[in-house]
């Protein structure tokens, strides 16, 4: 046969006089061929095998294709379970204790499974730092399980290898690092972790390799606010909050508001003291871009970054001032040189704290500098604050932020660095720029990395050990209370994960060892009762009664009052101002692949699939540009494409980022989406920096925000106002949203019926911080639709958080409502289906019957609340198999041309029904719960049978504040909102 | 008397309507008018436009298969505005459909004389208009697989009965009465004029084709009495369809709660708009049909003339309805509303600034001038006997007459109760290929019937000649006077002076 001379890649080219270099473009072939060869990372080649060989194999696997056909396989049968499993009933939920981890903490968790596949979490109601509720990161990290872009091969230099092999590779080469100079070749850069198995594992590797050193790094750290501590107290120490204790709450750049790691209790004891009346706490905002926080305080100071040291430092002047425990600061308030204005919200901040003296709290938040910490455990500490309590911290790591990492990169260029292990969560994407990581992560010669994705630091590193998720592995955490807490799988690792303990556990030999077994022997080897209250304790999820004690440190003010003195105080200049926040949404791009999370938008500017540059509208005057210009942010490096977003109640004069976006890994949904801030970044100034340039690109870069409308339009969907207006004529406005409306008709008549289902919402409560969204997403199968689609105005969330704001564009009031089907009695969107394809039930339930819709959308159009969402197109035609699993089996999966929306999640109440009928009894007020219900942090929504008293959902419906969007309408909801009632300093008034 | 002869027929022919015919005919000069052109061959002309229409039925054919395959979300329709292009055609198409009607039936039971020329015409238009409309209810639904069906009750096993209350509903009955009654009517009235083609054929598969579709007419006296009677019939039967046809369109949205939909003035204002889209698009295409087909002798300047005066009428009912809409708006005291019409307008008053951005308020604009300026140069005898202008006129008054729709349609829904909710429509190009694409199918079609059948009711014109001239030899009528004009008259008030 006469050869083709073909060049077949892996031979050297047989019959051919030279070997080819193949390239694929000219770049390329000046740089010479690619290092990974023609195949891009991660993709399966036939490795070594010639043409010849390629065609033998060909051959003999269809001889044996063919042989394979005589045989007679052998019979299988599908049976059901012969021996049921204990408990598992198919079709029937059931609920497992386990956590997740996020900065360390670990909040409890209750995981929905069906026949062993997991498909909802909630919050647990008895863990600490849950309370029942979740935030955004919890409710969508169901969907990171199941997410097809998860890499699911462990790798050396892109060729797949078994851990068996890593094992081997790894145990020769730790001993020899061992044996030659004590492991000073051996670094650990760690997610920053509370896990007691860890903290041991460590322990034991440190004995092992004495050299060996351990670091932790995350994006969002909490480095300053330990460095505050060691000023204020002389020891590194966590401050826990307490909010339902506070009635004066002032936060400098702290957002407790949202449901970041450890904030749950601190929003539901906000929440608690929201109610109009003497004990209605009242809040202040000193921040740079609007948070969550700053959408709900009473007051808010809109700052430059800069500028929050001298904010904090004149406000503890001003408490000092009339002496007592700061009487040291007293003299210092010159130095902060305040504009009236910020001077003027300071002494009313102050005289207000005073007054409330143990009932005030100042929070600071972590991307703050050390001083404004120490300076806030000055003024709590004087003012006796009941809300604060300190505590050991939790992490094993006291220092988890940049300065690490730039120790750690400088080890490796002077090359002492052998080994590196890394668990922190992509750290190649957030360390600071001129680090440059990327580079030193390839000059080491035994790099490790384990993740969940090929992500960029993975691309970088020698060996790829997938991640399991938090709902695959066995293990434990501390909770931000210091609660210890367990992880608990359940199901099997999909895609061959590991766990970070089985890592380090390979550097002590033990990486055979299976995870449950480690965990299990840690903790029969730490407490005794282990052996008896193992069960229990896996079953609750946490260990009752392990919180950390509280320490009661003495504040050493003059130690921050000469630190205060000493501090250098910016001057004030007119140049830009760069202002980084982690996002809300994909916090530091760990979550930048979760389609919920992108989708979600953005509590404050409704931004989807995208980060922008945030600015003041005078600050967009001044720079000539408008929301959707594309322009250059450039700050000590290389510029960076944004596009510009106009955000009323921003700081004047100071641009906000976030991180998270810009991802280069291999996770498809991350792909292209926003822009990386990191060139922006500096370890010495992590949050940003003076002299921000914005340079207008001329382009456009669209934005998918999901509300572009901003105003009420003198209309009151949202009712917002002052304690002072509700005590007088705005109860008239809240009484015309409930005064009923005449109608020609006779009303249907509920009384007949045993439930009639109903909500509340109250928006006192409401933070906006959208955790509901996901949860109801997550309940209801609710399809994402992708940039595309959000800009022509397609989401699909069958809930979504509506946010207004009115009065100046510089210092708006935004004002944000959840708005879902709110089940009229009189609904306009029934009548007017052709094919009967939305009914109401006798329970009041406005019902959607998919099977039977045409998709004509006459309801939505005639729905005056437009929560009525449309299959545009098959959105889930192409889930993956694995992505399927994931689905709620009790709520159908629609199809295109179907309309659907809020069901006040009828197969909950369902569910409830089939118990309570069996048990023959009525259905109690804590079966049904709704999943935005559940979820929300802030228990602002309630749902119940408003034909019982008793319940929450009736008493709010009796409440005063209550009222009915668009009541004029004559609707009849079922759902009443409770007015949000602010409650202002009359001194700022 | 000073006053010669030729004044006073000059005088007396300023104050009398222009004619019906012109010129002396006969039964074989008017059906060799009428229709020779069925055997002439095809010209390039009408070629090239069969060529565009049909380039055009292809681009209509590509939409419906993407919209079928792909699903809605292939057009610019999102949740705010969940209905645009695929109703504001359906209803355009359907306005456009009563004018066949109203001249063929009304105008019969009225005995409107001068309806006999032009009723074949506008009943052809009436047809394939609705027939393009028709492309929409079931084409705009998530899964018209099954819209197909579901629409119309029947008694299913799972005994699951249409909503009666939804207009949509109404809808699905008056739209396909209306086309069954348009149909039967206009069918009815082609047959003599089938059997005359019949006779007049030279071909074998001509006669046998012709042949057939005249169901054997015969021309007898009983034919005749049978044909007359089943005629008048259909027109009763289907004058109360031109009213409630658009009546029950208007109902889709008067019927709900959005803010410029729920209006009580919508079911006359709507049939209004109705006829005045209907003699526009009649207009538009007489105008250049009458001129290459040779039809000038039986449509004359009075049958456009009087076209223009009832385009007058319904543009001064249709002004009326925008003025009480807005009036309404704000009189009802109703703030939804009020912000609806302000910000349709673009004048705003108090705390509506935020509307003077909106994009669509030109549409808005546009379609007052289409619809109430254009149509006042009817007002002028010039305008109502010069065939450009009001050919012109007419375009202007079919663009405007989509620009209402899409006022009522999208404007109303982009801005509804719930700030919060509004957002902008944009369509794409599947959009743009549906109603450019049934506008050329629509034109196909009508360049077909041209070709193939009497565009004129050569029947009726035949009658018309009969009763004309009987009534001159009873001298019931003067000799000059409006039916009859000689030939030394024949170029009164024609702009062809050529």
């Amino acid at each position: 046969m006469p050869s083709l001379k073909l060049p077949i890649l892996g031979s050297s080219g047989e019959g051919s006089p030279q070997p080819r270099t193949q390239w694929r473009s000219l770049d390329e072939r000046e740089r010479g061929l690619a290092p990974s060869g023609e195949f891009p990372p991660g993709a399966s080649e036939i490795g070594g095998t010639s043409r010849r060989e390629f065609v033998q194999l060909l051959g003999a696997s269809m001889a044996f294709a063919g042989a394979a056909g005589c045989l007679k396989l052998p019979a299988e049968q599908i049976l059901p379970y012969t021996r049921q499993p204990e408990e598992i009933v198919p079709g029937r939920p059931l609920h497992y204790a386990t956590a997740s981890t996020l900065g360390g903490r670990a909040t409890g968790l209750l995981a929905t499974a069906f026949e062993g596949r997991p498909t909802k979490i909630e919050g647990n109601p008895e863990h600490p730092s849950s309370l029942g509720a979740t935030g955004l990161f919890e409710q969508a990290s169901i969907l990171q399980l199941y997410d097809p872009n998860r890499a699911a091969v462990l790798q050396e230099k892109n060729r797949p290898r078994s851990w068996r092999e890593f094992l081997a590779a790894q145990h020769a080469r730790a001993n020899a690092l061992r044996t030659k100079d004590g492991g000073a070749g051996l670094r650990f850069l760690l997610e920053p972790g509370s896990s007691p198995l860890i903290g041991e594992l460590r322990a034991r590797i440190q004995k092992l390799f004495p050299n060996a050193r351990f670091r932790s790094y995350t994006a969002v750290s909490d480095d300053e606010a330990m460095r505050g501590a060691r000023l204020a107290f002389g020891a590194a120490l966590e401050t826990r909050f307490d909010l339902s204790k506070a009635r004066v709450i002032a936060c400098l750049e702290a957002d407790p508001l949202h449901p970041w790691p450890g904030s749950i209790p601190a929003m539901r004891g906000w929440a608690d003291k929201r109610e109009p009346g003497p004990e209605m706490n009242r809040l202040y905002a000193v921040e740079c871009a609007l948070s969550v926080t700053g959408m709900n305080a009473d007051h808010r100071l809109r700052i430059r970054p800069s500028r929050l040291l001298p904010v904090a430092l004149a406000l503890a002047a001003k408490l000092g001032s009339a002496g007592g425990a700061l009487a040291a600061f007293g003299r210092l308030g010159a130095k902060a040189r305040l504009e009236p204005g910020q001077q003027r919200f300071v002494d009313a901040l102050a005289s207000d704290l005073r007054r409330a003296g143990r009932q005030g709290v100042v929070m600071v938040g972590p991307r703050s500098p050390a001083l404004v910490h120490a300076l806030a455990h000055a003024i709590n500490s004087s003012l006796g604050s009941e809300a604060v309590s300190h505590q050991k911290p939790v992490l094993h790591d006291t220092e988890t932020g940049a300065d690490g990492l730039a120790e750690l990169a400088a080890e490796i260029r002077s090359g002492a660095v052998d080994t590196l292990v890394v668990t922190a969560a992509n750290p190649l994407h957030t360390a600071p720029y001129e680090l440059n990581l990327a580079t030193a992560l390839d000059a080491v010669p035994n790099s490790i990395y384990r993740g969940l994705y090929q992500d960029e630091t993975a691309q970088r590193c020698a060996w790829f050990i997938p991640a399991t998720h938090p709902l695959e592995e066995w293990g434990d955490a501390r909770a931000h209370d210091g609660t210890v807490t367990f992880l608990q799988p359940l199901v099997q690792p999909l895609f061959n994960g590991v766990s970070e303990a089985q890592v380090l556990a390979a550097f002590l030999g033990e990486g055979d060892k299976s995870p449950y077994a480690q965990l299990r022997e840690y903790w029969r080897a730490t407490r005794a009762d282990a052996a008896t209250a193992w069960e229990k304790w896996i079953s609750d999820g946490f260990i009752r009664g392990t919180a950390s004690p509280a320490e009661s440190p003495q504040v050493r003010a003059d130690a921050v009052a000469a630190a205060a003195q000493s501090a250098r105080f910016e001057t004030a200049s007119p140049a830009l101002e760069l202002n980084v926040v982690p996002d809300y949404r994909l916090y530091d791009g760990r979550f930048a692949n979760n389609v919920w999370l992108q989708e979600t938008p953005d509590p404050v500017t409704k931004l989807t699939w995208d980060n922008a540059a945030l600015m003041s509208p005078a600050t967009a005057r001044e720079l000539g540009v408008k929301t959707h210009d594309a322009v250059d942010l450039g700050l000590r490096g290389p510029p960076v494409h944004a596009a510009v977003l106009v955000v009323p109640g921003h700081a004047d004069g100071a641009v906000t980022v976030s991180l998270g976006y810009g991802r280069r890994g291999s996770e498809q949904n991350a792909a292209g989406v926003g822009f990386d801030v990191a060139p922006l970044r500096r370890a010495s100034a992590p949050w940003g920096g003076r002299g921000l340039t914005v340079t207008r690109l001329g382009r456009r870069h669209s934005l998918a925000i999901t509300q572009e409308h901003w105003s009420m339009e003198g209309r009151d969907p949202a009712l917002d106002m002052d304690l002072s207006e509700y005590q007088g004529p705005g109860r008239e406005r809240i009484e015309e949203g409930r005064v009923p409306v005449a109608t020609m008709h006779t009303p249907w008549d509920y009384s007949k019926v045993a439930y009639k289902w109903g909500m509340a919402i109250d928006l006192a409560r409401c933070t906006g911080c959208s955790a509901c969204m996901v949860a109801c997403q997550s309940e209801n199968n609710v399809p994402v639709v992708g940039k595309g689609n959000v800009e022509k105005s397609r989401e699909m969330h069958w809930l979504r958080l509506d946010r207004y704001f009115s009065g100046s564009e510089e210092d708006p009031r935004a004002t944000a409502q959840p708005m879902l089907c709110v089940h009229c009695e009189t609904a306009p969107c029934e009548y007017v289906c052709p094919v009967n394809a939305t009914v109401h039930s006798d329970e009041g339930l406005n019902e959607m019957v998919y099977n039977r819709c045409i998709g004509t959308r006459y309801c939505s159009n005639n729905c005056p609340y437009k929560v009525r969402r449309f299959n545009f197109f098959n959105y889930t035609y192409n889930q993956e198999d694995v992505e399927k699993l994931r689905n709620n089996p009790d709520v159908t999966v629609r199809s295109r041309g179907v309309m659907e929306k809020c069901t006040y999640c009828v197969q909950r109440i369902e569910r409830a029904r089939i118990d309570s009928r069996v048990q023959e009894r009525p259905i109690a007020e804590k079966e049904v719960q709704t999943a935005c219900q559940q979820a929300c942090p802030a228990h602002a929504i309630v749902f119940g049978n408003l034909h019982d008293p008793a319940q929450e959902v009736t008493k709010r419906h009796g409440d005063e504040r209550h009222y009915f969007v668009l009541n004029d309408v004559g609707t009849r909801p079922r759902t009443a909102y409770l007015a949000r009632v602010r409650n202002p300093n009359p001194e700022l008034t | 008397m000073a006053i010669s002869a030729a004044a006073r027929l000059e005088a007396r022919r300023a104050l009398e309507p222009l004619p019906l015919l012109e010129g002396e005919q006969d039964d074989g000069t008017i059906n060799k008018t009428l229709l020779d052109y069925v055997w002439r061959k095809p010209g390039k002309g009408w070629l090239l436009l069969i060529g565009l229409g049909l380039a055009g039925t292809g681009l209509l054919t590509l939409a419906l298969v993407v919209t079928i395959a792909k699903g809605i979300g292939m057009w610019g329709n999102n949740i705010p505005v969940a209905w645009a292009f695929g109703i504001i055609n359906f209803v355009w198409w359907i306005g456009i459909g009563h004018a066949g009607t109203l001249i063929s039936a009304i105008l019969l039971l009225f005995q409107q004389k001068w309806r006999t020329s032009i009723n074949r015409f506008a009943e052809a238009m009436t047809l394939f208009a609705v027939l393009q409309a028709a492309l929409f209810p079931v084409l705009h639904t998530g899964r018209p697989w099954f819209a197909i069906y579901w629409l119309f009750p029947y008694p299913s096993t799972n005994r699951i009965w249409p909503q009666f209350k939804s207009p949509l509903m109404w809808d699905v009955f008056a739209v396909s009465t209306y086309f069954i009654t348009s149909l039967l009517f206009w069918y009815l009235g082609l047959i003599p004029d089938l059997a005359a083609l019949r006779d007049s054929s030279t071909s074998r598969w001509m006669r046998r084709i012709y042949g057939t579709l005249s169901f054997g007419w015969r021309g007898s006296a009983r034919h005749w009495h049978h044909y007359k009677i089943a005629y008048l019939l259909l027109a009763g039967l289907a004058t109360p369809l031109v009213l409630s046809v658009h009546t029950i369109v208007s109902y889709d949205f008067a019927v709900s709660v959005v803010p410029g939909w729920h209006e009580t003035i919508f079911p006359p204002y709507f049939v209004a708009g109705a006829v005045f889209s209907g003699f526009a698009m009649v207009m538009t295409l007489m105008v250049p049909a009458r001129r290459f087909l040779k039809l000038k002798q039986v449509v004359t300047a009075r049958h456009l003339e009087a076209m223009c005066k009832i385009m007058l009428a319904t543009s001064l009912i249709v002004g009326y309805g925008y003025l009480m809409e807005h009036f309404l708006s704000w009189y009802s005291g109703n703030p939804y509303d009020f912000y609806q019409y302000a910000n349709r307008r673009g004048i705003l008053h108090g705390p509506f600034k935020s509307a003077a951005q909106d994009p669509y308020i030109p549409i808005f604009w546009l379609m007052v001038f289409c619809n109430i300026v254009v149509p006042s140069i009817f007002w002028s005898k010039f305008g109502r006997t010069n065939v450009y202008v009001m050919w012109v006129a007419s375009i202007f008054i079919n663009v405007g007459m989509w620009c209402e729709r899409f006022v009522i349609v999208v404007i109303s829904l982009h801005r509804d109760f719930l700030p919060s909710s509004w957002g902008l429509y944009k369509p794409t190009w599947v959009d743009l290929s549906l109603l450019f694409g049934t506008i050329c199918f629509f034109s196909l079609l009508f360049l077909l019937f041209l070709k193939f059948l009497p565009a004129v009711a050569v029947q009726e014109v035949k009658e018309m000649r009969h009763e004309l001239h009987k009534e001159h030899e009873r001298h019931e009528i003067p000799e000059f006077s409006q039916e009859m004009v000689h030939p030394m008259e024949l170029e009164v008030g024609e702009e062809e002076k050529r």
